[in-house]
């Protein structure tokens, strides 16, 4: 296996992934998607509130509130030692909010939530949770707790994680003169003109659509788009709890754990 | 009423771009041209902020009123 680093930044990581199997990245998405864990805020306690959004919403608000997560500090609520529906110091971060309009209308944002743990805060200060009017209050006291994005979409690490295969191109340089039209159609602008020929100007960004093959006037395109076999590119983008990097580190362990436990199980029936 | 704090489809956080959107806007510039700067490539999530209506903003003037009218009443 290969593994080249195409673009990375704090948000975006996007890998080329050579020599391997397609259910090996589907794997890897599936386990990005669904089993890696994240902290999201999964219970309310609302103490007060006259504002105009029930209980519900701003619960509901609350909880889509991407937090920075800490792996390594806390344990996920099934896996924890004190066994408890509540919670203890390892497995649950409170939030607090207390906020009044006292002179005028005013917003109030994620930024005034206090966490008892600096280290699991808002991703943002500034996602609005809700406006109050002059008198109106909201006081709550909030538990975030890690989670996994099969149960709930709020505990998903990322807002996209695709793969796709490796495209490849072959434009002709003899047939094609003086015509511009698969140029023109593409989407993406993978092609583009030099001089009278067609050139590949952006090959990762092809989705492989075949626009320009249908677009030939041609009956038999020159231009041929097909894919590199066993080479994948893996985009994710994270919401912000965790750095790309870390979640497919973190998504390689459970997959390995994953893997361990099935050959465990298969030992168990052979005896 | 207010802006959703994440993209409906895809999940990317959009509740706190809303604000620099809407005073953005509010200037002339193109629309397009600031979801581009906001980050926002996909059109899932920039729908989100494109076809957002803060209602609550007009539901709050009935507070608002209220409470002038309480002011006014303690007035005289
Ligand atoms: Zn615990
Ligand atoms: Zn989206």
């Amino acid at each position: 296996m290969k593994i080249e680093v195409q673009e990375k930044d704090e948000k975006i990581i996007r890998l080329i992934v050579k020599d391997v199997d397609v259910s090996l990245m589907n794997s890897l998405r599936r386990i990005i998607v669904s089993e890696v864990p994240s902290m999201s805020i999964d219970e309310v306690v609302v103490i007060e509130n006259s504002s105009i959004l029930q209980d519900e919403i701003i619960s509901h608000r609350l909880g889509l509130i991407p937090l920075t997560t800490d792996l390594e500090g806390y344990n996920l609520p099934e896996n924890c030692s004190c066994a408890s529906e509540f919670g203890c110091n390892l497995c649950r971060v409170t939030l607090t909010m207390n906020s009044e309009a006292r002179d005028q209308t005013q917003t109030v944002y994620s930024g005034e939530l206090v966490s008892e743990n600096p280290a699991v805060i808002p991703v943002s200060d500034k996602i609005p949770i809700v406006k109050l009017s002059k008198g109106q209050k909201l006081k709550f006291e909030a538990y975030a707790r890690l989670g996994k994005g099969k149960k709930h979409a709020k505990w998903q690490p990322v807002s996209m994680c695709t793969y796709k295969y490796y495209p490849k191109i072959e434009v002709p340089s003899k047939e094609c003169k003086d015509c511009s039209k698969c140029v023109d159609i593409c989407p993406k602008r993978v092609l583009g003109m030099k001089g009278k020929r067609v050139e590949i100007k952006n090959l990762l960004a092809c989705n492989l659509c075949m626009d320009c093959v249908d677009e030939c006037p041609k009956n038999v395109p020159p231009i041929k788009i097909t894919w590199e076999k066993n080479a994948y590119i893996l985009s994710i983008e994270s919401t912000g709890v965790l750095p790309p990097e870390k979640i497919i580190q973190q998504t390689t362990k459970i997959l390995e754990e994953q893997l361990t436990e099935l050959k465990r199980e298969i030992e168990a029936i052979k005896k | 009423m207010i802006i959703p704090v994440r993209c409906f489809t895809c999940g990317k956080l959009v509740g706190d771009k809303w604000e620099e959107f809407a005073r953005r806007i509010k200037t002339g510039e193109n629309a397009s041209d600031v979801l581009d700067s906001l980050d926002l490539s996909r059109y899932c999530c920039r729908r989100m902020l494109l076809s957002n209506v803060e209602i609550i903003d007009q539901v709050l003037r009935f507070n608002e009123e209220t409470e002038k009218r309480k002011e006014a009443h303690n007035f005289y």
